[in-house]
């Protein structure tokens, strides 16, 4: 595996010195679910400095998920504020939004979500099309980013030919694609096996060692034990922030 | 990458994508038939009118020429009135009457054509001498395998019966001198041409002087619509026809066909249209994971409608290519069965291939494509990304 | 064809219970009538009782005429697309304006059946010298060439359609039957056989082509509707230009239905096939 290509906390959102990557407050957030209104999250307020390495757990349905998606403002809150590098987040418009999430967010999905009839290369590649660089540069990044997730020579297959657990480091890679200032993953390994989720796990990782903020939503102890801090969630509520060695204890 | 992405989105179903491409093809070759056969009657008649260089037709009043069996009576002070228009270089007058050949077993009928052998534009020369003397016919070869004659030839011709003398009547012993092609006959329709003076004779005192169509050429640059005027104040007991408005008066005819071809048209779109449309739909709907995910690592609205845009122009010009050459196999199969309407000139064609044909078929494909690709663009561009994800996370 | 009523001119009417104009017919001469067909009637806004002059050419003095009647026109193809009069005459009236003397173009004879017309054609065809017997039914095929060919090529017109709206209907039933595949891999979890499975999807298939076919006969119905609606006014006939019959309308959903059991089998076959978790997408 190759040395770090990542580099975090891009300047765009390069929080001022001293403050939190991200401040959220008071964030809420309901939905209709036929006739009944759901509170997926209710008056969460947290901060997450630069380099931390976040796990969020809770059961099916606490709102962990939905938390995770207004982190990454793929959701807009009912109310409360959200700021990530000092930013207002929720308030953001569509387009806004959308290269905001392009630049500064990576996400991992619990499906991986590969483009299947990309190669890996090319779906690692789609969001630094997006975001306007040159054929030659994205290839040589997207070649970077899969040999550091140890994928090095599987750059042409595409996802059916590859494994749950190399799907999910190609993914990763895609996350990465764009030098993102947070990396939010949903469950990412719930679709995979203990030792292809062990990889990831350790993926994780070193992907924080080397700089890399990340919020993990999940139901994987042996990746929330990865973290530096664990936020239990139920009800749409944190009703537990503690650093994952105390969790350990 | 959205060409990669919009391409690779259609190999994804293949057999799909292909039956898809076909059913466009061949609501594209219904399109450029429809297409061709909307402006083909009159390309096809303009050229055969303007065939022979004469500008404009003079019938009796209030008719077209030949469609009726009405005459002119005092031709030659026709002739003579519209040779006195400084813009007329040349008037070709048309006697038509129905001749017949006895034979011992009954008769054998034909169109004959009273011309001045001069200046006449009925018919092209293919074999032999024209109609050099009174006692010559040029035939066409319907008239040759009817009659079994052959140039040199000698027959009788008759105009007519008188039943109570049991005897034909308007007779004359003629001589085939030439075989010629008739323009505005059909190929099946035995024809012979004679001079007209002999013809009008053979049709006794009811053809004395009388033809049933002048045709005038008029010197280069003159104002056929002027000329056209000119004879209406002029010569009242006629009608003249310029090529543009007996081009319209056969259009108006054959309206029929103009409408069908809008109606057919409107249909194969539509058709191509719904094809298309629900296609990349049901594309869009399968892959709205995928879709939702794209939009959350940061991908625009706009990359989502143009990458289903791609996808619903590409099955649309794929199908629009196929079908170009489909539809010119298929309009020569329905040109050849609308040849075959009674007495058409053999000249005629209904499906005329045009460049522009093509282009508009090509062009109403590709607004249908894009059309098409409206809905399921405007639906991948807005759906909740939020909202799908959790759906899909729990489908 | 009876061209001389093509050469025919009206001129000066003359509305009912006017005077009529000077120098029209002799009062001596006993009053000609015609009939004109509805389409002139409308145009010239003539009505039974005014009075017209009809001359055989456009120069000739012609004779004033009254209007007894108002008939309406045949539904006649060969007369659908020419935007023409017809008037009526007395034939010796018609003989006389024309200059055609004792002349007629055909005369139409009734027999007494079907034995008797053979008999009758050819004993005139024996003795007839210049003219000959035609049967009507042999006259109505040679007149009708025309529409033979304008139903060869709607026959032709109508293969095409068919095999584009085949290509679409097994187009669209292999989608509908593809986006059921979730729930053919759930019934093919719960233990259901395969060859339940086959034959629930080509019932459904099969169900909608019929369904979607009833659908399209009501559409096609009410399109026929207007297209008759629209030729009408365009060429003023009551000729009807589109029929929706009932073998028509059984062939489009013997159509539909074969088509719909095709794609149903063919998709629920692909599907089948793969293992059901896959179906699934995992």
């Amino acid at each position: 595996m190759s040395a770090i290509p990542v580099r975090p906390a891009a300047a765009a959102v390069a929080p001022r010195p001293g403050e939190p990557l991200l401040i959220a407050s008071r964030l809420r957030r309901e939905y209709r679910l036929g006739a009944e209104t759901v509170h997926a999250v209710r008056d969460v307020s947290l901060t997450i400095g630069s380099g931390e390495y976040v796990a969020i757990v809770g059961p099916s349905g606490c709102g962990k998920s939905t938390l995770l998606h207004l982190l990454g403002a793929i959701d807009r809150p009912d109310g409360g504020s959200l700021a990530i590098g000092g930013r207002d987040i929720a308030r953001l418009g569509d387009a806004e939004a959308t290269a905001f999430r392009l630049h500064q967010v990576g996400f991992v999905f619990q499906r991986f979500y590969l483009v299947p009839t990309l190669t890996a290369r090319e779906n690692v590649e789609l969001p630094m099309a997006e975001a306007g660089r040159r054929g030659a540069d994205r290839a040589r990044r997207a070649r970077e980013l899969l040999d550091y997730v140890g994928l090095l020579g599987r750059e042409r297959h595409r996802p059916a030919q590859l494994s749950g657990g190399e799907q999910q480091r190609v993914a990763i890679a895609r996350a990465l694609a764009n030098d993102p200032a947070l990396l939010l993953a949903d469950e990412p390994t719930g679709e995979l096996d203990l030792r292809t989720g062990a990889e990831v796990v350790a993926l994780f990782r070193r992907l924080n060692e080397d700089g890399t903020t990340i919020v993990v939503v999940t139901h994987d102890e042996e990746l929330a034990r990865a973290a530096s801090r664990v936020l239990h969630m139920r009800d749409g509520v944190i009703v537990h922030d503690a650093p994952a060695d105390r969790e350990a204890r | 990458m959205r060409f990669a992405l919009a391409s690779a989105s259609l190999l994804r179903h293949g057999p799909r994508t292909l039956l898809a491409v076909l059913g466009v093809a061949v609501s594209a070759a219904l399109l450029l038939d429809m297409v061709m056969l909307s402006t083909g009657l009159g390309v096809s008649f303009r050229a055969l009118l303007t065939r022979q260089g004469f500008d404009l037709r003079i019938a009796p009043r209030g008719t077209l020429p030949f469609d009726t069996e009405a005459t002119v009576d005092r031709a030659s002070e026709v002739a003579r009135q519209l040779r006195g228009h400084p813009a007329v270089i040349a008037v070709s007058p048309v006697l038509g009457a129905s001749v017949h050949v006895p034979r011992a077993d009954g008769s054998i009928a034909a169109t004959a054509l009273g011309v001045d052998q001069a200046v006449q534009g009925d018919y092209e020369l293919l074999e032999g001498v024209d109609v050099a003397h009174d006692g010559a016919i040029v035939v066409n070869d319907a008239f040759l395998a009817a009659t079994g004659a052959r140039l040199g030839d000698t027959l009788e011709l008759a105009t007519g019966y008188d039943p109570q003398l049991r005897a034909v009547v308007g007779s004359r012993r003629l001589v085939v001198t030439g075989r010629a092609r008739f323009i505005y006959l059909s190929a099946d329709q035995r024809a012979v041409a004679l001079r007209l003076p002999v013809l009008q004779a053979m049709g006794g005192a009811q053809r004395t002087d009388r033809v049933n169509l002048f045709m005038v050429r008029l010197a280069e640059g003159a104002d056929a619509d002027a000329v056209q005027r000119w004879v209406g104040q002029r010569i009242p007991r006629v009608t003249a026809i310029s090529t543009a408005s007996a081009i319209e008066q056969v259009d108006a005819r054959l309206s029929y066909f103009r409408q069908l071809s809008v109606i057919l048209g409107s249909v194969s779109l539509i058709v191509g249209f719904l094809l298309v449309t629900t296609l990349v739909t049901v594309s869009v709907n399968e892959r709205i994971g995928e879709i939702a995910v794209m939009r959350a690592i940061g991908v625009s609205r706009a990359h989502i409608v143009h990458q289903i845009l791609l996808e619903s122009l590409a099955i649309s010009l794929a199908g629009a290519a196929l079908g170009l050459g489909l539809g010119l196999v298929t309009a020569r199969w329905l040109n050849a069965i609308l040849v075959t309407f009674p007495g058409l000139p053999e000249a005629i064609d209904f499906f005329v291939f045009k460049p522009r044909a093509a282009w508009t078929a090509l062009g109403l494909l590709a607004a249908v494509g894009i059309a098409a690709g409206i809905y399921p663009s405007w639906r991948g561009a807005s759906l909740p990304i939020a909202r799908t994800l959790r759906e899909e996370a729990v489908g | 064809m009876l061209p001389l009523l093509l050469a025919l001119v009206l001129q000066q009417p003359q509305r009912a219970g006017e005077p009529p104009a000077s120098g029209g017919a002799p009062a001596t001469r006993a009053e000609r009538t015609i009939a004109i067909d509805e389409r002139l009637a409308a145009d010239a806004r003539l009505g039974v009782g005014d009075r017209v002059v009809v001359a055989g050419a456009p120069d000739a003095p012609g004779d004033t005429v009254r209007i007894a009647a108002i008939v309406r026109r045949r539904a006649d193809p060969a007369e659908v697309a020419r935007d023409e009069y017809t008037v009526r005459l007395h034939l010796d009236h018609l003989q006389a304006l024309s200059g055609y003397g004792d002349r007629v173009d055909y005369f139409a004879v009734a027999t007494v059946g079907a034995a008797a017309t053979g008999f009758v054609v050819d004993r005139i065809n024996d003795a007839a010298f210049g003219f000959r017997a035609h049967r009507s039914a042999d006259i109505a095929v040679e007149t009708s060439r025309t529409f033979a060919v304008v139903s060869r090529f709607h026959r032709a017109i109508g293969v095409i359609t068919i095999v584009a709206s085949a290509t679409f209907l097994l187009c669209i039933l292999l989608l509908k039957v593809d986006e059921r595949r979730r729930d053919i891999a759930a019934l093919r979890l719960v233990g259901i056989s395969r060859r339940a499975v086959v034959r629930a999807v080509v019932i459904e298939a099969a169900l909608i082509a019929a369904l979607g076919s009833l659908l399209g006969i009501g559409i096609g119905w009410a399109a026929s509707a207007i297209v008759n609606w629209h030729y009408g006014a365009v060429y003023r006939t009551p000729l009807a230009f589109a029929l929706v019959t009932p073998e028509i309308v059984a062939f489009a959903v013997a159509l539909s239905v074969v088509l719909g059991v095709l794609a149903g089998w063919l998709a629920a076959q692909r599907l089948v096939r793969r293992p059901p978790l896959a179906l699934l997408g995992r």
